[in-house]
């Protein structure tokens, strides 16, 4: 049939034809060039949306910063040393969204002290709701092993759950970048931004843990899990970055667990001979004073962990926890 | 005819612009995509902070998931593990995503040769709450392995005579064999647990098996007697924070009623050994150290250096191709008599010397 066309084919159709298809040819050359990027894809950094993070600190009050509270039973010292500081409502607002950090870093379960232990987390959470009157708890963390199995392995996730918590595990969505003003390493990073985004108050609880790198994981180090990406590079500047995360984020409180401490072999451990019972739960709004203290848990000095210098030089807080006339008691 | 020519013509109009909305529409689709283009789902979001190693798959946050390399996963299928069922499947890492299983501690596996690990979970089938998980490192050569099975020795850790270099505390079992280091990690004290775990470590070490364990022949050279067994830590770089020292091995050395850390190290050749002796005595003297006479005449006749380093002992020297000394000694009488006895154990190994 198209040799039928073809035979009917003049010249004036053939030439309208062809300057049909020279039209064509020109219109999506023309087009293919407009669109033409020359530079190709821009980096991400170039062209994203950072985010800065909320400052959810409170006010401060003299001789209430730290508490110190010695005892085996994480519920009560955890409670105490909370007491201490002026009670859960000094911090938290009744409405108020409290988000919740864990260190949930493996799926390592709550006997060898790698992770926060889950009574302290219930023990929190409840304080939360009950004195509190929080209108929700979050917890959550962006762990360095499988989320779903860290959470179920450490307890975490089921000591949130039946304290009534929700339980948030990381999402691509969740991420957002963020730079740190005068920052060397937090520049157009991606953080665990989005629990933060809702959230009214923000509780860090962390073990005392010795750490390969660097020398000890503790509250500063535990911010560690809000940061995205290949974090893994920041390891070989480990007491700069803890140091940048400690000026980027400003939590309302907090909890170091020195009920048992890791004295060897961390982060990870494996050994239940890694640990030993220090019998200390710290509560603190300042940070680098909580983790000056816990360094006396490791056996160690303040001046043994270069982060704390670098933290108290940027004005995070005091290395010399003494000076905060810490408050002292012990419960049974 | 005419008719059908007309349809056809029809026709092939329909079927021409359907094609040609169909080209547009990919077109407007390659335009939006380029658009929002996300350079991490193509697994160079490390770009943005300079890292130029590519990842593979990524992780919620970025992380990269899919191991790559060989893995060992094969050596878990079919193990006799008295009613406990493997959990999952076994996963693997390499050094580029270590960090995601162990975080801050792999680069310590990576400074090692660290090659691959490959970790499997296993659970009782009769109580769910007794889980363990074997973590098998391929650290490239039986040297590093040693390295960082010796490195994180704990030190009340019981040996487990069945293989050459193997502990157990209360819930974990420790083992480096050949070119493996194999950490089992109990998630709870049981005597069952640890059962379970020997009997794996007895499965795959005959699997890994080429009937090479790994014999460290420097361990041998320490003087059998005053050595604490078990306790050598051998540093394959970096040795005492000094970056000189490489290939040291350190041991705990019973003199009298106290203990001093001994080290020995064997070099290319006597002159070598000198030169790196000379270095690390440089080293501690620019970081504060003070030189000391020595009481012992054999140490004299060696030229051994005698420092004291904020109030502990350190003493170096060289005995052929060997460098010696002691580590962070509370006492310098008890450590020259420690270093006497280790000069006269590598002067009477001599051979090994030039």
């Amino acid at each position: 049939m198209t040799n039928a066309g073809e035979k009917n084919l003049g010249r004036r159709q053939l030439l309208v034809r062809g300057a049909k298809a020279a039209v064509s040819i020109a219109v999506a050359g023309a087009l293919a060039y407009s669109m033409y990027d020359r530079e190709g894809p821009k980096r991400e950094a170039e062209k994203i949306k950072l985010v800065s993070l909320p400052d959810f600190s409170v006010p401060g009050r003299d001789e209430q910063t730290l508490a110190i509270v010695a005892g085996e039973d994480r519920a009560k010292t955890a409670a105490k040393a909370v007491e201490l500081l002026g009670g859960i409502e000094r911090f938290v607002s009744p409405g108020d969204v409290v988000a919740i950090k864990p260190n949930i870093a493996f799926a390592s379960p709550s006997i060898l002290g790698a992770t926060t232990h889950p009574d302290v987390i219930s023990a929190i959470v409840r304080l939360c709701y009950e004195k509190g009157r929080a209108k929700k708890v979050i917890v959550t963390d962006n762990p360095i092993n499988d989320p779903a199995s860290c959470f179920t392995i450490s307890g975490i996730g089921k000591a949130a759950a039946a304290a009534g918590a929700d339980v948030v595990m990381p999402k691509e969505g969740l991420f957002q970048y963020t730079t740190l003003e005068g920052g060397k390493l937090i520049v157009n990073w991606p953080v665990y931004y989005g629990p933060l985004e809702e959230a009214d108050k923000l509780i860090g609880i962390a073990p005392v843990k010795d750490h390969h790198r660097s020398g000890a994981s503790m509250t500063m180090k535990n911010w560690y899990g809000l940061l995205g990406g290949r974090r893994n590079i920041f390891h070989q500047d480990i007491n700069t970055i803890i140091a940048e995360l400690a000026m980027l984020v400003r939590p309302t409180l907090v909890i170091l667990d020195g009920t048992v401490t890791m004295m060897t072999n961390g982060p990870t451990g494996g050994s239940i001979s890694d640990l030993k019972k220090t019998n200390a739960m710290i509560a603190s709004c300042d940070m680098v004073a909580a983790d000056a203290f816990g360094s006396s848990l490791l056996g160690l000095e303040p001046s043994d962990l270069p982060y704390l210098a670098l933290a108290e030089k940027a004005g995070v807080g005091t290395a010399d926890y003494e000076s905060l006339k810490p408050i002292r008691a012990s419960v049974t | 005819m005419l008719l059908f020519s007309r349809r056809t013509r029809r026709f092939e109009s329909v079927i021409g612009t359907l094609i040609l909305f169909l080209l547009i529409a990919t077109a407007v689709g390659i335009y939006i995509l380029q658009r929002d283009v996300d350079m991490a789902r193509f697994g160079v979001s490390s770009l943005v902070a300079g890292d130029s190693s590519a990842a593979g798959e990524t992780s919620p946050g970025g992380g990269s998931l899919e191991p790559r390399g060989p893995s060992h996963e094969s050596l878990f299928f079919g193990l006799s593990t008295d009613n406990f069922s493997p959990v999952g499947t076994a996963e693997t890492y390499n050094a580029d995503n270590l960090y995601e299983k162990i975080d801050g501690k792999a680069p310590m596996y990576v400074e090692s040769g660290f090659n691959l690990l490959t970790t499997q979970r296993f659970v009782s089938e009769d109580n769910t709450e007794l889980c363990l998980e074997i973590y098998l490192y391929d650290m490239g050569n039986p040297r590093n392995a040693f390295s960082v099975f010796s490195r994180q020795k704990r030190a009340d850790g019981t040996d487990w005579p069945e293989l050459l270099y193997a502990y157990q505390t209360s819930n974990a079992l420790y083992v480096s064999y050949g070119k493996y280091y194999i950490e089992a990690i109990g998630f709870a004290e049981s005597q069952k647990l640890i059962d379970v775990m020997k009997k794996i470590a007895q499965q795959l070490t005959a699997q890994l098996g080429t009937g090479d364990e790994g014999k460290i022949a420097e361990l041998g050279f320490f003087p059998p007697q005053g050595t604490i067994a078990g306790s050598w830590k051998l540093y394959l770089n970096s040795a005492f924070g000094f970056e000189g020292l490489s290939d040291i091995f350190s041991a705990r050395f019973q003199i009298g009623e106290g203990m001093v850390t001994v080290f020995l190290g064997r070099q290319g050749n006597a002159a070598e050994a000198r030169t790196i002796a000379e270095s690390y005595r440089d080293f501690l003297t620019s970081n504060g150290a003070t030189i000391l006479s020595a009481e012992s005449e054999a140490l004299k006749s060696a030229d051994a250096s005698v420092l004291d380093f904020y109030g502990s002992t350190e003493i170096i020297f060289t005995a052929g191709r060997f460098v010696g000394g002691v580590h962070e000694a509370d006492e310098k009488q008890s450590a020259e008599k420690a270093a006497e006895v280790l000069l006269a154990r590598l002067n009477k190994i001599g051979g090994l010397g030039d």
